[in-house]
Protein backbone atom coordinates (compact mmCIF):
# COMPACT_ATOMS: atom_id res chain seq x y z
CA UNK A 1 0.00 0.00 0.00
CA UNK A 2 1.13 3.75 -1.08
CA UNK A 3 2.34 6.09 2.16
CA UNK A 4 -1.02 7.87 0.96
CA UNK A 5 -3.40 5.69 0.86
CA UNK A 6 -2.49 3.96 3.86
CA UNK A 7 -2.48 7.43 5.44
CA UNK A 8 -6.35 8.48 4.30
CA UNK A 9 -7.38 4.72 5.17
CA UNK A 10 -5.64 5.53 8.87
CA UNK A 11 -7.38 8.88 9.16
CA UNK A 12 -10.82 7.38 7.91
CA UNK A 13 -10.10 3.88 10.85
CA UNK A 14 -9.86 7.14 13.49
CA UNK A 15 -12.88 9.19 12.13
CA UNK A 16 -15.18 5.81 12.21
CA UNK A 17 -13.98 4.83 15.07
CA UNK A 18 -14.59 8.09 17.03
CA UNK A 19 -18.03 8.05 15.29
CA UNK A 20 -19.35 4.96 16.96
CA UNK A 21 -17.38 5.52 20.03
CA UNK A 22 -20.50 8.01 20.47
CA UNK A 23 -23.14 5.98 19.61
CA UNK A 24 -25.19 2.91 20.81
CA UNK A 25 -22.60 0.25 19.38
CA UNK A 26 -22.22 -3.26 19.31
CA UNK A 27 -18.93 -4.41 20.96
CA UNK A 28 -18.29 -7.51 19.18
CA UNK A 29 -18.91 -5.84 15.69
CA UNK A 30 -16.40 -2.76 16.61
CA UNK A 31 -13.66 -5.54 17.61
CA UNK A 32 -14.47 -7.11 14.50
CA UNK A 33 -14.57 -3.98 12.45
CA UNK A 34 -10.96 -2.71 14.27
CA UNK A 35 -9.13 -6.18 13.30
CA UNK A 36 -10.45 -5.94 9.69
CA UNK A 37 -8.83 -2.72 9.16
CA UNK A 38 -5.82 -3.20 11.25
CA UNK A 39 -5.41 -6.49 8.88
CA UNK A 40 -5.62 -4.17 5.80
CA UNK A 41 -3.72 -0.89 7.02
CA UNK A 42 -1.06 -3.07 8.17
CA UNK A 43 -0.96 -5.46 5.45
CA UNK A 44 -1.50 -8.58 6.85
CA UNK A 45 -4.09 -11.42 5.61
CA UNK A 46 -5.71 -12.37 8.68
CA UNK A 47 -6.41 -11.51 12.15
CA UNK A 48 -8.08 -11.88 15.24
CA UNK A 49 -8.67 -10.50 18.89
CA UNK A 50 -9.15 -12.38 22.26
CA UNK A 51 -10.11 -10.90 25.85
CA UNK A 52 -9.90 -12.01 28.97
CA UNK A 53 -12.30 -14.16 31.01
CA UNK A 54 -12.92 -14.45 34.34
CA UNK A 55 -10.38 -17.69 34.77
CA UNK A 56 -7.44 -15.54 32.99
CA UNK A 57 -7.78 -17.15 29.98
CA UNK A 58 -8.05 -15.75 26.77
CA UNK A 59 -11.20 -16.24 24.78
CA UNK A 60 -11.63 -15.14 20.87
CA UNK A 61 -14.21 -12.31 20.57
CA UNK A 62 -13.23 -11.19 17.11
CA UNK A 63 -11.82 -12.44 13.94
CA UNK A 64 -11.62 -11.46 10.48
CA UNK A 65 -13.02 -14.99 9.36
CA UNK A 66 -15.28 -17.53 11.66
CA UNK A 67 -14.22 -20.09 9.41
CA UNK A 68 -13.22 -23.22 11.64
CA UNK A 69 -9.29 -23.61 10.34
CA UNK A 70 -8.66 -19.72 11.23
CA UNK A 71 -10.14 -20.22 14.12
CA UNK A 72 -8.25 -23.45 15.44
CA UNK A 73 -5.43 -21.25 14.80
CA UNK A 74 -6.63 -18.22 16.79
CA UNK A 75 -8.09 -20.73 19.59
CA UNK A 76 -4.14 -22.18 19.53
CA UNK A 77 -2.77 -18.96 20.08
CA UNK A 78 -4.46 -18.36 23.41
CA UNK A 79 -2.02 -21.49 24.60
CA UNK A 80 1.19 -20.06 23.86
CA UNK A 81 3.11 -18.25 21.52
CA UNK A 82 3.30 -14.50 20.81
CA UNK A 83 -0.08 -13.42 21.26
CA UNK A 84 0.01 -14.96 24.92
CA UNK A 85 3.69 -13.39 25.60
CA UNK A 86 2.22 -10.15 24.49
CA UNK A 87 -0.46 -10.89 26.77
CA UNK A 88 1.55 -11.77 29.60
CA UNK A 89 3.73 -8.76 29.16
CA UNK A 90 1.66 -6.29 28.18
CA UNK A 91 3.73 -5.12 24.76
CA UNK A 92 3.82 -5.79 21.69
CA UNK A 93 5.49 -8.56 20.57
CA UNK A 94 6.34 -8.96 16.29
CA UNK A 95 7.60 -12.33 14.81
CA UNK A 96 9.04 -11.67 11.24
CA UNK A 97 9.93 -15.39 10.65
CA UNK A 98 7.75 -18.29 12.40
CA UNK A 99 10.00 -21.23 11.24
CA UNK A 100 12.99 -20.11 13.46
CA UNK A 101 10.52 -18.72 16.48
CA UNK A 102 11.78 -21.73 18.52
CA UNK A 103 9.97 -20.76 21.71
CA UNK A 104 6.15 -22.37 20.48
CA UNK A 105 6.43 -25.24 18.67
CA UNK A 106 3.15 -25.79 18.22
CA UNK A 107 1.95 -22.73 17.63
CA UNK A 108 4.78 -22.24 15.09
CA UNK A 109 3.36 -25.34 13.09
CA UNK A 110 -0.15 -25.02 13.46
CA UNK A 111 0.24 -21.17 11.29
CA UNK A 112 2.83 -22.29 9.12
CA UNK A 113 1.18 -25.25 8.41
CA UNK A 114 -1.95 -22.66 7.31
CA UNK A 115 1.02 -20.38 4.90
CA UNK A 116 1.67 -17.94 7.57
CA UNK A 117 4.87 -16.72 8.32
CA UNK A 118 4.88 -13.94 10.01
CA UNK A 119 2.87 -12.70 13.69
CA UNK A 120 2.14 -9.26 15.29
CA UNK A 121 0.48 -8.85 18.49
CA UNK A 122 -0.58 -5.84 19.98
CA UNK A 123 -2.46 -5.82 24.01
CA UNK A 124 -5.23 -4.07 24.67
CA UNK A 125 -4.38 -2.18 27.75
CA UNK A 126 -5.71 0.55 29.86
CA UNK A 127 -3.87 2.26 32.26
CA UNK A 128 -2.06 -1.23 34.02
CA UNK A 129 -4.31 -3.58 33.17
CA UNK A 130 -4.23 -5.65 29.81
CA UNK A 131 -7.59 -6.80 28.81
CA UNK A 132 -6.81 -8.58 25.76
CA UNK A 133 -4.66 -8.75 22.70
CA UNK A 134 -4.95 -8.02 18.74
CA UNK A 135 -3.08 -10.98 16.68
CA UNK A 136 -2.39 -10.20 12.77
CA UNK A 137 -1.07 -13.29 10.64
CA UNK A 138 0.94 -12.39 7.48
CA UNK A 139 1.54 -14.97 4.62
CA UNK A 140 5.04 -13.36 3.85
CA UNK A 141 8.25 -13.31 6.04
CA UNK A 142 9.10 -9.64 7.84
CA UNK A 143 8.86 -7.81 11.02
CA UNK A 144 6.72 -4.74 11.45
CA UNK A 145 8.05 -1.44 11.26
CA UNK A 146 8.16 0.77 14.47
CA UNK A 147 5.72 3.02 13.08
CA UNK A 148 2.81 -0.27 12.12
CA UNK A 149 3.31 -1.16 15.71
CA UNK A 150 2.81 2.30 16.84
CA UNK A 151 -0.52 2.54 14.76
CA UNK A 152 -1.79 -0.67 15.16
CA UNK A 153 -1.45 0.61 19.09
CA UNK A 154 -3.15 3.45 18.50
CA UNK A 155 -6.38 1.74 17.18
CA UNK A 156 -6.30 -1.00 19.81
CA UNK A 157 -5.97 1.81 22.47
CA UNK A 158 -8.93 3.59 21.26
CA UNK A 159 -10.71 0.56 20.97
CA UNK A 160 -10.35 -0.41 24.50
CA UNK A 161 -11.60 2.82 25.50
CA UNK A 162 -14.63 2.03 23.90
CA UNK A 163 -14.96 -1.39 25.77
CA UNK A 164 -14.56 -0.38 28.87
CA UNK A 165 -16.34 3.39 28.18
CA UNK A 166 -19.93 2.38 28.93
CA UNK A 167 -19.56 2.68 32.73
CA UNK A 168 -17.31 5.24 34.16
CA UNK A 169 -14.37 3.10 35.01
CA UNK A 170 -14.26 3.48 38.83
CA UNK A 171 -13.00 -0.41 39.52
CA UNK A 172 -11.07 -3.56 37.75
CA UNK A 173 -14.34 -4.61 39.11
CA UNK A 174 -16.77 -2.50 36.66
CA UNK A 175 -13.63 -2.98 34.13
CA UNK A 176 -14.39 -6.94 34.60
CA UNK A 177 -18.31 -6.10 34.44
CA UNK A 178 -17.66 -4.70 30.63
CA UNK A 179 -15.49 -7.71 29.50
CA UNK A 180 -18.05 -10.27 30.74
CA UNK A 181 -20.35 -8.52 28.63
CA UNK A 182 -18.49 -9.07 25.52
CA UNK A 183 -17.83 -12.45 26.45
CA UNK A 184 -21.41 -12.88 26.78
CA UNK A 185 -22.21 -11.44 23.14
CA UNK A 186 -19.76 -14.19 21.95
CA UNK A 187 -21.83 -17.07 23.51
CA UNK A 188 -25.10 -15.72 22.33
CA UNK A 189 -24.01 -15.14 18.79
CA UNK A 190 -22.01 -19.10 18.99
CA UNK A 191 -25.41 -19.82 19.56
CA UNK A 192 -26.97 -17.89 16.98
CA UNK A 193 -24.86 -19.63 14.75
CA UNK A 194 -25.80 -22.75 15.62
CA UNK A 195 -29.31 -22.22 15.10
CA UNK A 196 -28.72 -21.01 11.41
CA UNK A 197 -26.78 -23.50 10.45
CA UNK A 198 -29.11 -26.52 11.57
CA UNK A 199 -32.63 -24.36 9.89
CA UNK A 200 -30.06 -23.24 7.01
CA UNK A 201 -27.31 -26.05 6.37
CA UNK A 202 -24.76 -22.67 6.41
CA UNK A 203 -21.59 -23.41 7.75
CA UNK A 204 -20.17 -21.29 10.80
CA UNK A 205 -18.16 -18.17 8.82
CA UNK A 206 -21.40 -18.15 6.20
CA UNK A 207 -23.73 -18.27 9.50
CA UNK A 208 -22.48 -15.06 11.53
CA UNK A 209 -22.13 -13.57 8.17
CA UNK A 210 -26.03 -13.94 7.80
CA UNK A 211 -26.42 -12.83 11.23
CA UNK A 212 -24.26 -9.37 10.40
CA UNK A 213 -25.51 -8.20 7.42
CA UNK A 214 -29.29 -8.59 9.11
CA UNK A 215 -28.04 -6.55 12.03
CA UNK A 216 -26.77 -3.82 9.47
CA UNK A 217 -29.62 -4.09 7.16
CA UNK A 218 -32.32 -3.58 10.04
CA UNK A 219 -29.71 -1.32 12.05
CA UNK A 220 -29.61 -3.55 15.27
CA UNK A 221 -26.59 -5.04 17.62
CA UNK A 222 -25.54 -8.25 16.61
CA UNK A 223 -25.81 -9.40 20.18
CA UNK A 224 -29.86 -8.48 20.05
CA UNK A 225 -29.75 -9.97 16.85
CA UNK A 226 -28.29 -12.94 18.08
CA UNK A 227 -31.12 -12.92 21.05
CA UNK A 228 -33.96 -12.88 18.21
CA UNK A 229 -32.50 -15.63 16.55
CA UNK A 230 -32.06 -17.48 19.59
CA UNK A 231 -35.41 -17.36 20.60
CA UNK A 232 -36.50 -18.25 17.13
CA UNK A 233 -38.31 -14.41 16.99
CA UNK A 234 -37.03 -14.29 13.64
CA UNK A 235 -36.03 -16.85 11.05
CA UNK A 236 -33.33 -16.15 8.92
CA UNK A 237 -33.12 -19.35 6.95
CA UNK A 238 -34.23 -17.33 4.23
CA UNK A 239 -32.10 -14.59 4.25
CA UNK A 240 -29.41 -17.68 4.44
CA UNK A 241 -30.57 -19.57 1.47
CA UNK A 242 -30.89 -15.97 -0.80
CA UNK A 243 -27.22 -15.56 0.07
CA UNK A 244 -26.34 -18.66 -0.37
CA UNK A 245 -27.64 -18.45 -3.89
CA UNK A 246 -26.55 -15.35 -4.72
CA UNK A 247 -23.18 -16.93 -4.28
CA UNK B 1 -37.70 -33.58 40.71
CA UNK B 2 -34.59 -36.46 40.88
CA UNK B 3 -31.31 -36.06 41.90
CA UNK B 4 -28.17 -38.80 42.37
CA UNK B 5 -28.29 -38.94 46.16
CA UNK B 6 -23.85 -39.24 45.75
CA UNK B 7 -24.09 -35.71 44.15
CA UNK B 8 -25.34 -34.14 46.95
CA UNK B 9 -23.25 -34.53 50.27
CA UNK B 10 -24.95 -35.06 54.18
CA UNK B 11 -24.04 -31.27 54.64
CA UNK B 12 -26.09 -29.53 52.37
CA UNK B 13 -22.84 -28.41 50.41
CA UNK B 14 -19.52 -28.92 49.31
CA UNK B 15 -17.40 -26.42 51.33
CA UNK B 16 -15.14 -24.85 48.36
CA UNK B 17 -16.06 -21.10 48.72
CA UNK B 18 -14.24 -19.06 46.01
CA UNK B 19 -17.30 -19.18 43.65
CA UNK B 20 -19.58 -17.19 46.23
CA UNK B 21 -16.20 -15.04 47.03
CA UNK B 22 -17.15 -12.79 44.35
CA UNK B 23 -20.37 -12.05 45.64
CA UNK B 24 -19.66 -11.82 49.04
CA UNK B 25 -16.83 -8.96 48.07
CA UNK B 26 -18.97 -7.00 46.10
CA UNK B 27 -22.69 -6.70 47.06
CA UNK B 28 -23.74 -5.68 50.66
CA UNK B 29 -24.80 -9.05 51.27
CA UNK B 30 -24.63 -12.03 54.59
CA UNK B 31 -23.90 -15.33 52.68
CA UNK B 32 -24.42 -17.21 48.97
CA UNK B 33 -24.69 -20.49 47.64
CA UNK B 34 -24.29 -21.50 44.20
CA UNK B 35 -26.38 -24.24 42.31
CA UNK B 36 -26.32 -26.02 39.23
CA UNK B 37 -29.70 -26.96 38.21
CA UNK B 38 -30.52 -28.77 34.41
CA UNK B 39 -33.91 -28.83 32.60
CA UNK B 40 -35.12 -31.87 34.85
CA UNK B 41 -34.76 -29.97 37.84
CA UNK B 42 -32.30 -32.21 39.29
CA UNK B 43 -29.54 -29.77 41.09
CA UNK B 44 -26.17 -30.08 42.15
CA UNK B 45 -24.93 -27.60 44.92
CA UNK B 46 -22.13 -26.54 44.08
CA UNK B 47 -20.88 -24.87 47.37
CA UNK B 48 -22.06 -22.35 50.46
CA UNK B 49 -20.47 -19.72 51.81
CA UNK B 50 -21.99 -20.43 55.72
CA UNK B 51 -24.99 -22.51 57.06
CA UNK B 52 -27.39 -20.25 57.02
CA UNK B 53 -26.85 -20.27 52.77
CA UNK B 54 -26.51 -24.04 52.58
CA UNK B 55 -30.16 -24.63 54.79
CA UNK B 56 -31.86 -21.89 52.10
CA UNK B 57 -30.26 -23.99 49.53
CA UNK B 58 -31.41 -27.28 51.06
CA UNK B 59 -35.03 -25.94 51.55
CA UNK B 60 -35.76 -24.67 48.25
CA UNK B 61 -33.86 -28.55 46.33
CA UNK B 62 -36.28 -30.10 49.61
CA UNK B 63 -39.51 -27.73 48.44
CA UNK B 64 -39.05 -27.37 44.84
CA UNK B 65 -39.81 -24.04 45.75
CA UNK B 66 -38.33 -20.82 46.32
CA UNK B 67 -36.24 -18.00 44.67
CA UNK B 68 -33.51 -20.31 42.76
CA UNK B 69 -36.44 -21.89 40.76
CA UNK B 70 -37.79 -18.30 39.37
CA UNK B 71 -34.49 -17.14 38.54
CA UNK B 72 -34.02 -20.64 36.55
CA UNK B 73 -37.17 -20.47 34.79
CA UNK B 74 -37.05 -16.99 33.99
CA UNK B 75 -33.15 -16.06 33.37
CA UNK B 76 -33.79 -12.64 35.10
CA UNK B 77 -32.75 -11.31 38.36
CA UNK B 78 -34.95 -12.44 41.70
CA UNK B 79 -35.22 -10.14 44.65
CA UNK B 80 -36.87 -10.04 47.61
CA UNK B 81 -35.64 -7.08 50.37
CA UNK B 82 -37.74 -7.71 52.53
CA UNK B 83 -38.65 -10.94 53.70
CA UNK B 84 -41.36 -10.30 56.64
CA UNK B 85 -43.15 -7.78 54.01
CA UNK B 86 -43.26 -10.38 51.10
CA UNK B 87 -46.57 -11.71 50.22
CA UNK B 88 -44.82 -15.50 49.85
CA UNK B 89 -47.68 -16.25 47.20
CA UNK B 90 -44.96 -18.14 45.15
CA UNK B 91 -43.48 -19.97 47.53
CA UNK B 92 -46.18 -20.35 50.59
CA UNK B 93 -43.77 -23.57 52.30
CA UNK B 94 -40.17 -22.55 51.67
CA UNK B 95 -41.69 -19.04 52.71
CA UNK B 96 -42.50 -20.42 56.31
CA UNK B 97 -39.58 -22.53 56.92
CA UNK B 98 -37.07 -19.46 55.66
CA UNK B 99 -38.86 -17.42 58.26
CA UNK B 100 -37.55 -19.59 61.48
CA UNK B 101 -33.92 -18.20 59.88
CA UNK B 102 -31.97 -15.19 60.45
CA UNK B 103 -32.76 -14.08 56.84
CA UNK B 104 -34.08 -10.62 56.15
CA UNK B 105 -33.58 -10.52 52.19
CA UNK B 106 -32.99 -12.99 49.33
CA UNK B 107 -32.06 -12.54 46.15
CA UNK B 108 -31.08 -15.33 43.19
CA UNK B 109 -29.18 -14.47 40.41
CA UNK B 110 -29.20 -16.67 37.34
CA UNK B 111 -26.33 -18.09 35.80
CA UNK B 112 -26.06 -17.51 32.67
CA UNK B 113 -24.25 -18.72 29.61
CA UNK B 114 -25.50 -16.50 26.50
CA UNK B 115 -29.32 -17.82 26.20
CA UNK B 116 -28.75 -20.75 28.46
CA UNK B 117 -29.50 -20.83 32.49
CA UNK B 118 -27.38 -23.29 34.32
CA UNK B 119 -28.35 -22.42 37.54
CA UNK B 120 -28.51 -19.71 40.44
CA UNK B 121 -26.83 -18.37 42.55
CA UNK B 122 -28.89 -17.76 46.02
CA UNK B 123 -27.60 -14.58 48.25
CA UNK B 124 -29.30 -14.02 51.65
CA UNK B 125 -28.98 -10.64 53.95
CA UNK B 126 -29.58 -11.35 57.76
CA UNK B 127 -31.57 -7.91 57.69
CA UNK B 128 -33.91 -6.45 55.31
CA UNK B 129 -32.29 -4.46 52.41
CA UNK B 130 -32.33 -3.91 48.90
CA UNK B 131 -29.83 -4.13 45.91
CA UNK B 132 -28.79 -0.74 44.01
CA UNK B 133 -29.31 -1.13 40.71
CA UNK B 134 -25.47 -1.00 39.93
CA UNK B 135 -25.39 -3.88 42.16
CA UNK B 136 -28.05 -5.47 40.29
CA UNK B 137 -26.27 -5.46 37.48
CA UNK B 138 -23.26 -6.36 38.58
CA UNK B 139 -25.02 -9.43 40.99
CA UNK B 140 -25.96 -10.44 36.75
CA UNK B 141 -22.33 -10.00 35.47
CA UNK B 142 -20.76 -11.85 38.41
CA UNK B 143 -23.90 -15.03 37.37
CA UNK B 144 -22.49 -15.01 34.12
CA UNK B 145 -18.94 -14.93 34.61
CA UNK B 146 -18.22 -18.01 37.22
CA UNK B 147 -21.39 -19.95 35.12
CA UNK B 148 -19.01 -22.47 32.85
CA UNK B 149 -16.74 -23.01 36.53
CA UNK B 150 -19.77 -23.58 38.32
CA UNK B 151 -21.38 -25.97 35.37
CA UNK B 152 -17.91 -27.42 34.99
CA UNK B 153 -17.30 -28.41 38.60
CA UNK B 154 -20.72 -29.94 38.93
CA UNK B 155 -20.08 -31.79 35.37
CA UNK B 156 -16.76 -33.25 36.75
CA UNK B 157 -18.04 -34.24 40.63
CA UNK B 158 -21.05 -35.99 38.46
CA UNK B 159 -18.54 -37.73 36.38
CA UNK B 160 -16.40 -38.23 39.27
CA UNK B 161 -13.64 -36.93 36.60
CA UNK B 162 -10.38 -36.13 38.55
CA UNK B 163 -9.30 -34.85 34.98
CA UNK B 164 -7.30 -31.11 36.11
CA UNK B 165 -8.52 -29.48 33.18
CA UNK B 166 -9.47 -25.63 33.50
CA UNK B 167 -12.97 -24.52 33.83
CA UNK B 168 -13.34 -22.66 30.63
CA UNK B 169 -11.21 -25.13 28.28
CA UNK B 170 -11.48 -26.80 26.67
CA UNK B 171 -14.86 -27.79 27.43
CA UNK B 172 -16.79 -24.54 26.66
CA UNK B 173 -14.74 -23.55 23.44
CA UNK B 174 -17.17 -22.40 20.48
CA UNK B 175 -18.16 -26.09 19.50
CA UNK B 176 -20.69 -26.42 22.63
CA UNK B 177 -22.69 -23.03 22.10
CA UNK B 178 -22.99 -23.80 18.34
CA UNK B 179 -23.95 -27.29 19.42
CA UNK B 180 -26.56 -25.53 21.73
CA UNK B 181 -27.87 -23.55 18.94
CA UNK B 182 -28.43 -26.53 16.20
CA UNK B 183 -30.11 -28.90 18.99
CA UNK B 184 -32.34 -25.73 19.96
CA UNK B 185 -33.38 -25.49 16.50
CA UNK B 186 -33.59 -29.91 16.29
CA UNK B 187 -35.97 -30.08 18.79
CA UNK B 188 -37.69 -26.70 18.53
CA UNK B 189 -36.95 -25.56 22.29
CA UNK B 190 -35.25 -23.83 24.14
CA UNK B 191 -31.42 -22.65 24.88
CA UNK B 192 -31.30 -23.99 27.73
CA UNK B 193 -33.12 -27.23 27.24
CA UNK B 194 -31.28 -27.56 24.63
CA UNK B 195 -28.08 -27.53 26.35
CA UNK B 196 -29.43 -29.58 28.67
CA UNK B 197 -30.01 -32.67 26.37
CA UNK B 198 -26.30 -32.34 24.88
CA UNK B 199 -25.34 -32.41 28.61
CA UNK B 200 -27.45 -35.37 29.16
CA UNK B 201 -25.99 -37.36 25.76
CA UNK B 202 -22.46 -36.80 26.94
CA UNK B 203 -23.06 -38.22 30.46
CA UNK B 204 -25.28 -41.00 29.32
CA UNK B 205 -22.58 -42.03 26.84
CA UNK B 206 -19.44 -41.44 28.98
CA UNK B 207 -17.94 -38.97 26.69
CA UNK B 208 -17.16 -35.23 27.15
CA UNK B 209 -19.46 -32.49 26.11
CA UNK B 210 -17.27 -31.16 24.16
CA UNK B 211 -16.67 -34.26 21.73
CA UNK B 212 -20.33 -34.66 21.99
CA UNK B 213 -20.99 -31.06 20.40
CA UNK B 214 -17.85 -31.38 18.12
CA UNK B 215 -19.80 -34.58 16.39
CA UNK B 216 -23.33 -32.00 16.43
CA UNK B 217 -21.54 -29.30 14.30
CA UNK B 218 -20.00 -31.62 11.47
CA UNK B 219 -23.43 -33.15 11.42
CA UNK B 220 -22.32 -36.59 12.38
CA UNK B 221 -24.99 -36.43 15.31
CA UNK B 222 -28.53 -34.88 15.25
CA UNK B 223 -31.18 -34.84 17.69
CA UNK B 224 -34.29 -34.28 15.51
CA UNK B 225 -36.86 -36.39 16.28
Amino acid sequence: MTKHTRETKLSAAFVKLADTLVADFDVVDLLRWLVEECTQILDTQVGGLMLVDPAGELQLVASTSEDAELVEILQLAAGEGPCLDCFRTGKPVTVGDLSTANDWPEFSRGAMSHGFHSVHATPLRLRGDVIGTMNLFSVHVGELAPEDIAVAQALADVATIGILQERTIRSSHLISEQLQFALDSRILIEQAKGVLAATAGLNMDAAFNVIRTYARNHNQTLRSVADDVIARKIDLSQDALAKKSNG
Amino acid sequence: MATDPDLVPADGARTEPDLCHPFLQNLPITGASVTVVNASRSQHSVCSSDSIASRVDELQFEFGEGPQWKAVATGELVVVPDMAADLHGDWPIFWSEVRQLAVGALFAVPMRMGAVTVGAVTLYRSSPGDLSPEQRSSALAIGSAIASAAVHRAMRSALDDDEDESPTSPAFRREVHQATGMILAQLNTTATIAYSRLQAYAFAHGRHIQDVARDVVNRDLTFEE
